[in-house]
């Protein structure tokens, strides 16, 4: 149901995506470089997705993953708009078409080490210089037991 | 007053300035509201409330340092934090003290395994009482400012001993 | 000579200036404050500020008494919740996400055990629904009037913060009677909630539904009844509904600006398709609508309370769940209805006994976001109202 809307509007809009019927709901998967034109086809289309929910990175061990959950008062229902780009890549900002992915793309440019190209204000937002980034990668360790109790 | 009740009327008491400033400093504990995390709505709002009522004690908060006797650190300190909780330290009038409230002030408390997270608040100002707890109660609250009010009271005592040992 | 043929006669051009002779009285020649120059003032409010609701640290320019841009500087509480979930057990992560949203923990719990079980395919028993719904009501009243009373305080008022307080220890005395914890509950589980309503419990909520209306028109009285809270609030701080659903805003904010989404109806959880309820709704999206959706909502809370605890059925509390939870591999979302918003837990699962990762989607995060584009325009006493009617809480804007 809606990951027909979903490849239909983005075909509309010329833009490749492989969309896919997934446990959370209707995810599409776009090219980085295509992310923008794809979140404003899916917000001006029918389906009107009116709303970012939220803007999150998952580290998958390979790459970074972008996910963008959207939704449509119209249709009530959420899709995901996912992109993929590589440690210290880039990913086009979306906040034309959405201003509530402002803070979410600068605590993700912050804590996996990505850029917004296009972002208006991509200082550090959480964390200040002494601390060594990204925080949130796999690959970054925690503190051992022995370093907690030594303090 | 209270003396005459403990003492007899017109009694006199022979005490030295400062232990009588001590005793009137530990009856009149101000705090700095610097409610950092979670430890804030208990130790300070619910405390500062009407079923625990910390004015009774003659503790009372105050929003800015320059007019604070005790720093109460209510919350997890992070590195970015720091900066700002030594400033406000450092503003407050001497003499001064600092109560470390809640796991997290302590060492860390669950956040402890966090690069970003400060392994407790002795790391970046002097503490004079741990209240340990995730959060404490009200209650321990109010029996870590007693113990800072037995710590005040008996300051120039402790001092003249140390004087008399070294 | 006048002081003005002096300061003329000191600027020609050809020869000795004479010297200046000024009246008795006069230091210098006064030439009023034309050729004074404004600049434009940049105020750091925070991180430590008694309305700021926490650590928030905002850095506001100033021309005079006028916001001319704000900027939001967060942080002061990063503490890692999602990092150090990645190495905690499935039930240990409960324990993190209560301290995120910390004034109504039970919400996110409830989040996290809801993704977890919709991962494992547990069927969560039919008293444990019930008491889900309760406990979050009774904590989003306890939130509530947190955020009523502060308010108050924030505005100038500081009475209502001490008659708030009465009734949040009676609520808190029937939180830990049953979860052991006046804050940190660790109530709600993967499968079901940690136990039953104890004896003592149902007395206690019945006498507090039997005072609360009373109480709650004494609030009435007190705040929205004082002309000067009337004055500092309506009006200000407008968020029009275009501009709260381009911000993603929910929750009370979201409904105050005319547009009623509110998780428990449109996407039912817990036992909320079997109570009735109504969601309150402003017009003009301004603090004052913020405030009265919130004091409707304690009332509607208190009516859901009573319908929980009138329907409340027999059974179980627990679903047979393993000790140890490894979810298959996959990825579930769940949103849960707190009293800031839309609380949502999206939780990727690698079938080991701790999560991939956990990402909470915090709705202060996304309502304070709206301060830069709100508060332009208003003098700055208002920011505090305005920061204050969007009841954040910094924990979650952290994580």
């Amino acid at each position: 149901m809606s990951s027909a809307a979903l490849s239909s509007a983005l075909s509309a809009a010329g833009v490749p995506a492989e969309v896919s019927e997934e446990a959370i709901g209707a995810v599409a998967r776009v090219p980085a470089s295509d992310l923008v034109e794809a979140l404003t086809a899916l917000r001006d289309a029918d389906c009107a997705f009116a709303m970012l929910i939220d803007l999150f990175g998952v580290d998958t061990g390979e790459q970074l993953e972008l996910t963008y959950h959207l939704r449509s008062f119209a249709r009530d229902e959420d899709a995901y708009v996912r992109v993929a780009a590589p440690y210290d890549g880039e990913v086009p900002s979306a906040w034309r078409v959405y201003p509530s992915a402002l803070y979410p793309e600068r605590e993700a440019a912050e804590l996996f080490g990505l850029t917004f190209p296009g972002h208006p204000n991509l200082k550090r937002l959480l964390t200040t210089d002494e601390v060594e980034l990204p925080l949130l990668r796999r690959s970054t360790a925690i503190r051992t037991q022995e370093e907690v109790h030594d303090r | 007053m209270a003396l005459d009740k403990l003492l007899g009327e017109n009694s006199v008491i022979f005490t030295k300035s400062e232990q009588l400033f001590d005793a009137a400093r530990a009856n009149s504990l101000w705090y700095l509201s610097y409610g950092i995390a979670c430890c804030a709505i208990e130790g300070l709002m619910s405390a500062g409330g009407p079923k625990f009522d910390y004015d009774r004690f003659g503790i009372f908060h105050r929003g800015s340092p320059r007019q604070a006797d005790v720093m109460i650190v209510a919350g997890t300190v992070n590195k970015k934090m720091a900066h700002a909780l030594r400033k406000l330290y450092d503003q407050m009038p001497e003499p001064k003290w600092v109560i470390a409230m809640g796991a997290c002030a302590c060492t860390g408390g669950p956040f402890r395994e966090y690069p970003n997270v400060v392994l407790g608040v002795d790391k970046i100002v002097p503490v004079d009482v741990y209240v340990p707890g995730c959060p404490p109660r009200p209650e321990s609250m109010q029996y870590g400012f007693m113990q800072l009010q037995d710590k005040i009271r008996n300051r120039r005592k402790e001092m003249a001993r140390e004087q008399r040992s070294a | 000579m006048t002081p003005e043929e002096l300061s003329q006669a000191r600027i020609t051009p050809e020869g000795e200036a004479p010297a200046i002779v000024l009246p008795k009285g006069l230091r210098r020649v006064p030439r009023g404050v034309d050729e004074l120059a404004t600049e434009h003032l940049i105020v750091n409010m925070g991180p430590q500020h008694p309305s700021t609701h926490g650590v928030l640290h905002i850095l506001l320019e100033l021309d005079g008494e006028e916001i001319i841009a704000a900027e939001a500087s967060l942080g002061y509480l990063h503490r890692g919740i999602e990092k150090l979930a990645e190495h905690r057990r499935y039930s240990a992560v409960g324990t993190l996400l209560d301290r995120a949203d910390y004034i109504s923990g039970i919400h996110t719990e409830l989040a996290l055990a809801q993704a977890t079980e919709q991962l494992m395919g547990i069927e969560v028993p039919e008293k444990a629904q019930w008491l889900r719904s309760l406990f979050s009501e009774i904590v989003r009243i306890a939130s509530h009037l947190i955020a009523i009373g502060t308010y108050g305080m924030d505005i100038g008022a500081m009475a209502p913060f001490l008659y708030i307080m009465r009734e949040r220890e009676a609520l808190l005395s029937v939180l830990e009677s049953v979860t052991g914890a006046r804050m940190m509950f660790n109530y709600v589980r993967p499968g079901g909630v940690l136990r039953d309503l104890t004896p003592e419990a149902e007395p206690l909520l019945r006498q507090f539904l039997k005072t609360f209306p009373g109480y709650l028109e004494e609030y009435h009285t007190l705040l929205t009844g004082n002309e000067i809270f009337q004055a500092r609030v309506k009006g200000v701080g407008v968020i029009d509904r275009a501009t709260a659903i381009a911000f993603g805003m929910s929750g009370p904010p979201l409904r105050a600006s005319g547009f009623g989404w509110d998780v428990r109806k449109e996407r039912p959880y817990a036992a909320y398709e079997q109570l009735r309820f109504d969601v309150p709704v402003g017009e003009s999206g301004d603090c004052w609508d913020r405030y009265l959706v919130r004091m409707e909502e304690m009332r509607i809370a208190a009516e859901l309370i009573e319908q929980c605890l009138d329907g409340m059925p027999e059974g179980d509390v627990m679903a047979k769940v393993p000790k140890v939870l490894k979810p298959p591999a996959g990825e579930a979302y769940s949103a849960v209805e707190s009293p800031r918003g839309e609380v949502g837990i999206h939780l990727v699962s690698d079938g080991t006994d701790t999560p991939y990762r956990v990402h909470l989607r915090a709705p202060s995060l996304m309502n304070l976001a709206v301060v830069d584009e709100v508060m332009p325009g208003h003098k700055i006493a208002d920011s505090v109202a305005i920061i204050g009617s969007l009841d954040i809480v910094l924990g979650e804007i952290d994580r």
